[in-house]
């Protein structure tokens, strides 16, 4: 008894140990060599510890951007208030998250074998961020004190059915895209994407087909998303630091003396690469881990259901409609812009547009939109991912994950877990 | 055998390029091969013998001593195998 409470004590809360654990059992069970089972098990552990390092730098700068532009709207200036943070939340629930996650992707491929909807869900980040920010919800509904292995079913039920669901809504249209059925997919940018397809097929005009455009070649560097993450809040960060130093108020010139010796403009400029930078630091993480994980979650899935298709991630629209994903983006853009001067202005809500989101959500809905309304489609569906994402992450960060991790909320929560959000929520206060 | 295979937010897609590029290699009898799923800005800074991506993203790349492999559909087992089969048989 001593034994298993003391694996309980120092390793099954330990998440980054309990993911290489799982990755472990993955690999041996595909047979894999000494070598790749060790470098596999070792890069998930690391991979996982790397993300609690970058969501602080995001943390940090996050913790300039907001009372800057507080301060450009006029509103009550104050940090973003008490919470845990990522990094604690991870220490506490980390393991939590972990097991919902492979419990859920278990559900998803028992309900791919025994129903119609064979589809297996491989986009391992998503399912990473869904199943963090559900458990962010349900602790922040429920309390610090909901029982472990309750949260951890609830969690895996509503992740598995939504993993299995979720492709096969978007199907449909898929098919259409793809021109055939061999794959789906599994993204949480799928709300926004028939959004984009019912506003392009009511609104649109399907003969304006996005690809018959000529896009300029200077677009391409809207492919390397550091780069449009840094160009971005260089360009918030600089209109910000503008006001501020222009304004005279107590509280811009207590924003820029935090700057120091430095000159707040160049300080706010330095400030948006570092978010740039700890996105880079946390996706690398990510990358560690999931790149590990997902193959044994694939060699897994295939043995047990033959015949299953896998749900995969945005990009693998972006072939079948290149001028539509960059359209979709634009819509996305200009809308995230427009709501975060009128969202800052009537609920007092500084808006973060994470391009990350923006760009593969607004290209999901640019592709959907074109199919059904072609161009005016393809920027309506980056108009309406705007909406959602910007409305979204006000109602989640204020109402819904405010206590447990807001700071992930802005920037890694986006369309579908902002939709289904208030559902688990309300789930969590039925069940718990 | 370094070889990275790099999409634009290195997370998903080019992580299923990894995977698919790993089977094929397998069926082309190549077994030293040490495959790694990256992002474009990355890659440009990592040491590797090949690189694999998209047409738009080689330009990019176009510095990099890596020898460049283009694949468009990284979703599309034979086109693949088509790119590699002329490096590796």
């Amino acid at each position: 008894m001593d034994i298993i409470l003391w694996i309980a004590q120092n390793i099954f809360v330990t998440p980054a140990i309990l993911l290489g654990l799982i990755v472990l059992v993955g690999l041996l069970l595909q047979k894999k060599g000494p070598s790749q089972v060790v470098s596999g098990t070792f890069k998930t552990i690391i991979g996982f510890l790397i993300i609690n390092a970058g969501a602080n730098v995001i943390v940090g700068s996050l913790n300039i951007f907001e009372p800057m532009w507080k301060e450009v709207f006029n509103l009550e200036s104050s940090a973003l208030g008490e919470f845990m943070g990522q990094e604690a939340f991870n220490n506490q629930f980390g393991s939590m998250v972990a097991l919902a996650m492979t419990l859920g992707f278990l559900i998803n491929v028992i309900l791919a074998r025994f129903t119609k909807a064979k589809y297996i869900y491989l986009t391992g980040h998503m399912m990473f961020w869904t199943t963090m920010i559900f458990a962010g919800i349900l602790v922040n509904s429920v309390g610090t004190d909901v029982s472990f292995w309750g949260a951890v079913i609830f969690l895996a039920v509503i992740l598995g059915i939504y993993w299995t669901v979720q492709p096969a809504v978007t199907q449909p249209i898929m098919r259409r895209i793809t021109g055939n059925d061999n794959i789906a997919l599994g993204h949480t940018s799928a709300s926004v994407a028939l959004l984009g397809a019912l506003g392009g097929k009511l609104l649109g005009n399907k003969d304006n087909d996005s690809e018959k455009l000529q896009l300029p070649k200077n677009l391409e560097f809207l492919r390397d998303s550091n780069v449009i993450t840094a160009l971005t809040m260089i360009i918030l960060f600089v209109i910000g630091a503008v006001v501020v130093t222009v304004k005279q108020t107590p509280g811009s010139q207590e924003l820029m003396a935090s700057a120091g010796e430095q000159n707040f403009i160049v300080y706010s400029i330095i400030q948006s690469f570092t978010f740039a930078a700890g996105i880079a630091v946390v996706l690398m993480g990510v990358r560690m881990f999931i790149g590990e994980l997902v193959p044994a979650f694939k060699g897994i899935a295939t043995k047990i259901v033959p015949g299953s298709k896998p749900a995969l991630d945005v990009p693998i629209l972006f072939p079948y409609a290149p001028n539509a994903v960059v359209l979709g983006f634009l819509g996305a853009f200009v809308g995230a812009m427009i709501w975060l001067v009128i969202i800052g202005n009537t609920v007092a809500y500084v808006f973060v547009p994470t391009m990350i989101v923006l760009f593969f959500h607004g290209a999901a809905a640019g592709v959907f939109g074109n199919a059904t309304g072609g161009v005016r489609g393809a920027l309506l569906g980056g108009f309406l991912t705007s909406t959602i994402v910007a409305w979204g992450q006000y109602f989640m960060v204020r109402s819904f994950i405010g206590n447990t991790i807001p700071d992930t909320a802005m920037w890694a929560a986006d369309s579908d877990m902002f939709i289904l959000g208030p559902i688990v929520s309300f789930l969590g206060q039925l069940f718990f | 055998m370094k070889i990275l295979t790099v999409c634009g937010l290195g997370q998903g897609t080019s992580l299923i390029l990894k995977m698919n590029v790993e089977s094929v290699l397998q069926s082309l009898g190549v077994s030293d091969a040490d495959v790694e799923h990256t992002d474009v800005s990355s890659a440009s800074s990592m040491n590797a013998d090949y690189i694999i991506t998209s047409n738009e993203l080689a330009q990019n790349l176009e510095d990099h001593s890596a020898k460049i492999i283009i694949v468009n559909n990284y979703f599309d087992e034979d086109e693949i195998k088509q790119a590699l089969e002329t490096e590796f048989s």
